[in-house]
């Protein structure tokens, strides 16, 4: 009898049961195996996971970000999953661009769980009242969010905004500036990770939109750098912002919070000059795997766990449920089922154009503590954007250097 | 054998602390003269470099501030405010005073996780309740953000601090004023002292080891003190509530740059030893004056 | 009047000093879709117990409930009894070295827990106390001790000699007058320090995140950290746990209050 660990970080209700019952018939189906599930704090996921892992221990299998592969594989704690004997017919079931996120070097370190592409959101109700249609241009962008921020009640003060932005939460807030910067024909990194290129003339002109909308037209929310998920969330679903950058989790939250509300869900805006482009511009992709622990002591039972994670039938789950996510294999991909849910075509044209943030084991650093801060300051007029842009490229470049 | 009783008392004590300070301590050491991060794993010895890097961390500088401020005002404001409460308790009139002592230190049972997301929820600038009241009463704009403003940030977490620690403080000072003699008081009421001057020439003077103590222990407590900045703000916004504790927490945990946290918790306690040791120094001088 | 004046003020103070606290309560009680309103409300229109029994879903609280008891408690045994031993040899001993000990001590509440962390994590893997009761109750007991013998010290000390010297006279050792006089007199003294070092320990939240891993051993801080997800949160949910988990030591402080006061009084603070 053999036993594996395995630990799942977030995750909604619905996903949770999910998981369980799969875990279920998984043993029902491999009587050798017994599978130990544990449920983690996502948001202590990185001192959970470099605690057990840098002393040998954690979990057979984990699911993590697509970001980790680089990080993890690097120092050698995620096992490189194109070694087992069957990789070359399981790597099929995948849309190719979204397995090439879980590559680092030369090895694969996990499989695709779910996928997600960064989308605007656009509250319905309001968008309706003030008879605007959702936003494909960067200026129609900066006008719809002008439009919509107003006194509604009269007393003088503007009590709904255009724009809400995730401030609090450093890595959220880069994945929200990024995706215009892709839009706009602006790389975070070169393509060999040696350089940072979000300082390019198209990033400082993402990232002066934003400032502008500030500082000028005064359409995003005031307080957005304190604000994390439920705070975007509770102004969105309370009418105080109409405009929100988010993931194919947003109607099912939506809905959660506020049953019956309806909400466009379309492309990022690109810039206007671009927009004969606008089906095929990358959007950012970001992406949950499943990897195995590199110390497993039973690496044939996790990733037969695993595949049993990932295969057609699994996969179809992200299709059927709303899990907050997107499926990741062709079958799920081409199925008729998908052109019936809402938004689904939209994502999947999305994910087969996205690109996801560079693969340098130090990405995450970098995005949350150097390109966060330095956005932020640029946006609330402490520096210029391009200054700021500059100075945050120099301290990556630092890190990059310093990475060995 | 005689001689030795005391050593072999302290003897479980002291092995727990080697365990939990003597360890760890030596390890941090280690880990701060070599390289050690996540994607090198235990490299070799780099000298001090580990030691410069912080120092030339554009964070280190702010950090050290903030949280010096963090732990000094948190701290006497506690205290002040503890001893308020426990001037007022000590009043004694009636089942209140009965109710309200229990009712008071309810701040200090809440976990501290607990404590800082209510208070972030309650400054929240357009749900909070704190907003709703300040506005309707006109003294402040509807959606005045606190946790997002960089002038305002470290306030709200001193306040949620300030919160969380004073009821420790009172019920100490309520000891401590329980515990001065009657005669003091009475003496000095037949010498037709007022008020003000019982207080500041008995009470006080009573009440000052109490106060070192507390001060000693508050600042240390507050300097490593993780929980409510963590919760609240994360350090930011725009890294303006970092504190050391949570810098700690980005180089090890974030960067996964083990060599360069170490370096900085062995920074913070040879200055927490160096800070607790000046303040002994003074307060036995001014006793032995 | 000034009596009234002064009893408005109390009550007042209670009000702004519980605000936090009324606040879980009220949003433990509601269903998400109406946790934040505009204006915010202490009642919304569909509140019930709906959020306290879907709390169990994330965690299996009556077992984390069961863990954090027992930690909590070992620790506080095992931190009053050594910590005892400790402080009797500081208040009824002159040696050499006594004041680099209490240096030692006090000392070892300087490193944060970050830095703490991971050595203990590898030592106890090392010994395989990791995801163990054990394991957690020696490292919380390793962390509340220093505080814990100084507050005894302090009651110790503020224990007259003769009482013991009366014991001495008749003939017991040391250690059984440290038994049979001075630990009955410090009795409120050592309530009060099982008070503290209790509440610390079901209080602790970072070390038990990562020396636990299983149900079987997770305490409830752990736990309240589930709620706080990738992309929601469940305020309601985890106010439902928030304030189930303070109940306990909330009746402890209240069944205790009057020992405690009394025990503080009676020689910590000189």
């Amino acid at each position: 009898m053999v036993e594996i660990q395995d630990w799942n970080f977030g995750g909604r209700p619905r996903l949770m049961v999910w998981l369980r019952q799969r875990i279920e018939s998984f043993e029902a189906t491999h009587p050798g195996i017994k599978v130990v599930q544990s449920d983690k704090s996502w948001n202590m996921i990185r001192e959970i996971l470099y605690t057990s892992f840098s002393t040998g221990t954690g979990p057979d299998v984990v699911n993590t970000h697509a970001n980790y592969a680089a990080e993890f594989g690097e120092a050698g704690y995620y096992y490189p999953v194109n070694k087992f004997p069957d990789f070359d017919s399981v790597k099929q079931w995948f849309v190719p661009e979204l397995l090439e996120s879980t590559r680092y070097k030369d090895n694969y370190y996990g499989l695709p769980s779910s996928a997600i592409a960064f989308i605007l959101v656009c509250n319905r109700q309001l968008f309706d009242a003030a008879h605007i249609a959702p936003p494909r241009t960067w200026s129609e962008f900066r006008s719809a969010a002008r439009s919509l921020t107003r006194d509604t009640d009269g007393d003088g003060h503007i009590d709904q905004f255009g724009l809400v932005l995730m401030g609090g939460d450093k890595g959220g807030f880069a994945y929200r500036m990024v995706p215009f910067f892709y839009k706009a024909g602006a790389d975070f990194m070169s393509d060999d990770l040696t350089r940072v290129e979000f300082n390019s003339p198209a990033g400082v002109a993402a990232l002066t939109l934003f400032a502008e909308m500030y500082q000028i037209d005064r359409s995003i929310t005031p307080g957005f750098l304190a604000y994390g998920h439920s705070e975007t969330n509770d102004l969105f679903c309370g009418n105080r912002a109409a405009m929100a950058i988010e993931g194919p989790w947003v109607r099912g939250m939506v809905n959660e919070m506020s049953p019956g509300k309806d909400v466009f869900v379309v492309s990022i805006p690109v810039p206007d000059s671009l927009l004969d482009q606008y089906e095929t511009l990358p959007t950012l992709q970001d992406m949950v795997m499943y990897s195995v622990n590199a110390h497993s002591r039973n690496l044939e039972a996790s990733w037969e766990f695993v595949k049993y994670l990932r295969n057609e039938e699994a996969d179809m789950a992200w299709i059927r449920e709303d899990l907050g996510a997107v499926a990741t294999t062709n079958f799920a991909f081409n199925s008729p089922e998908a052109q019936n849910v809402k938004d689904l075509p939209l994502y999947i044209n999305e994910l087969r154009h996205a690109r996801p943030l560079p693969t340098h084991p130090r990405i995450i650093a970098l995005a949350s503590n150097t390109f966060t801060p330095f956005c932020q300051k640029a946006i609330v007029g402490e520096l210029t954007p391009k200054a700021a842009l500059d100075q945050a490229a120099r301290e990556a470049q630092e890190v990059i250097e310093n990475t060995k | 054998m005689k001689k030795a009783t005391p050593y072999l008392l302290l003897l479980p004590a002291l092995l727990f602390t080697a365990f939990v300070l003597g360890y760890p301590l030596v390890q941090n050491l280690v880990n701060s003269v070599r390289d050690v991060s996540l994607v090198s794993g235990v490299g070799g010895w780099v000298g001090l470099s580990n030691y410069a890097n912080v120092l030339d961390d554009p964070l280190f500088l702010s950090s050290l501030r903030n949280t010096l401020i963090y732990a000094l005002v948190g701290t006497i404001l506690a205290l002040v405010i503890g001893l308020g409460f426990a001037l007022l308790l000590n009043m004694k009139i009636g089942r209140i005073t009965t109710i309200a002592s229990f009712l008071y230190t309810i701040p200090w049972v809440i976990s501290p996780v607990v404590a800082g997301f209510s208070w972030k929820w309650l400054l929240n600038d357009h749900f909070g309740i704190i907003n709703y009241w300040l506005s309707s009463a006109e003294l402040i704009d509807a959606g005045t953000s606190w946790l997002g403003d960089p002038q305002t940030v470290l306030a709200c977490v001193i306040f949620a601090r300030v919160w969380q620690f004073y009821p420790f403080a009172m019920v100490m000072f309520l000891a401590g004023l329980q515990a001065i003699p009657l005669e003091q008081y009475e003496a000095a009421a037949v010498d037709g002292a007022t008020m003000f001057r019982r207080f500041f020439h008995i009470t006080i003077p009573n009440l000052k080891p109490v106060f070192s103590v507390l001060l000693v222990l508050g600042v240390i407590w507050s300097f490593n003190d993780f929980n409510i900045v963590f919760v609240m703000t994360r350090g930011g916004p725009m890294n303006a509530s970092m504190v050391l504790p949570v810098l700690v927490r980005e180089f090890s945990f974030v960067f996964f740059d083990l060599g360069k946290g170490s370096a900085l918790s062995v920074m913070t306690f040879m200055l927490l030893v160096t800070l607790s040791f000046l303040y002994l120094r003074i307060i036995s001088g001014r006793e032995s004056a | 009047m000034k009596r009234y004046a002064l009893a408005a003020l109390i009550i007042v103070l209670s009000l702004l000093v519980l605000l936090p606290f009324l606040w879980i309560f009220s949003t433990s009680l509601k269903p998400l879709s109406e946790v934040n309103q505009y204006p915010p409300e202490w009642f919304s229109p569909n509140m019930s117990l709906k959020p306290y029994a879907d709390m169990f879903f994330f965690m299996p609280f009556g077992i984390y409930a069961l863990n954090s008891t027992i930690v909590a408690s070992s620790a506080t045994i095992i931190t009053l009894f050594v910590g005892s031993l400790g402080a009797f040899a500081f208040s009824r001993f002159q040696f050499a070295g006594k004041r680099v000990f209490l240096l030692v001590f006090l000392l070892s509440q300087m490193l944060p827990g970050a830095s703490v962390i991971i050595p203990l994590f590898q030592l106890l893997k090392e010994i395989g106390l990791y995801d163990t009761h054990v394991g957690l109750i020696l490292v919380h007991s390793a962390v509340l001790l220093p505080f814990v013998i100084w507050l005894l010290y302090g009651f110790f000390q503020g224990i007259p000699r003769e009482v013991e010297d009366a014991a001495l006279i008749d003939g017991c050792s040391r250690l059984s007058a440290l038994r049979r006089v001075i630990l009955p007199l410090a009795l409120p003294g050592i309530g009060a320090t099982a008070l503290f070092a209790f509440l610390g320990s079901w209080n602790e939240f970072f070390f038990a995140l990562i020396l636990t891993s299983s149900d079987a051993t997770k305490t409830i801080p752990v736990g309240i950290g589930l709620f706080v997800g990738e992309y929601n949160d469940l305020w309601n949910q985890m106010a439902a746990s928030a304030v189930l988990f303070s109940l306990p030591p909330l009746m402890l402080f209240a069944l205790m209050r009057k020992t405690f006061v009394k025990g503080l009084a009676a020689g910590a603070v000189k």
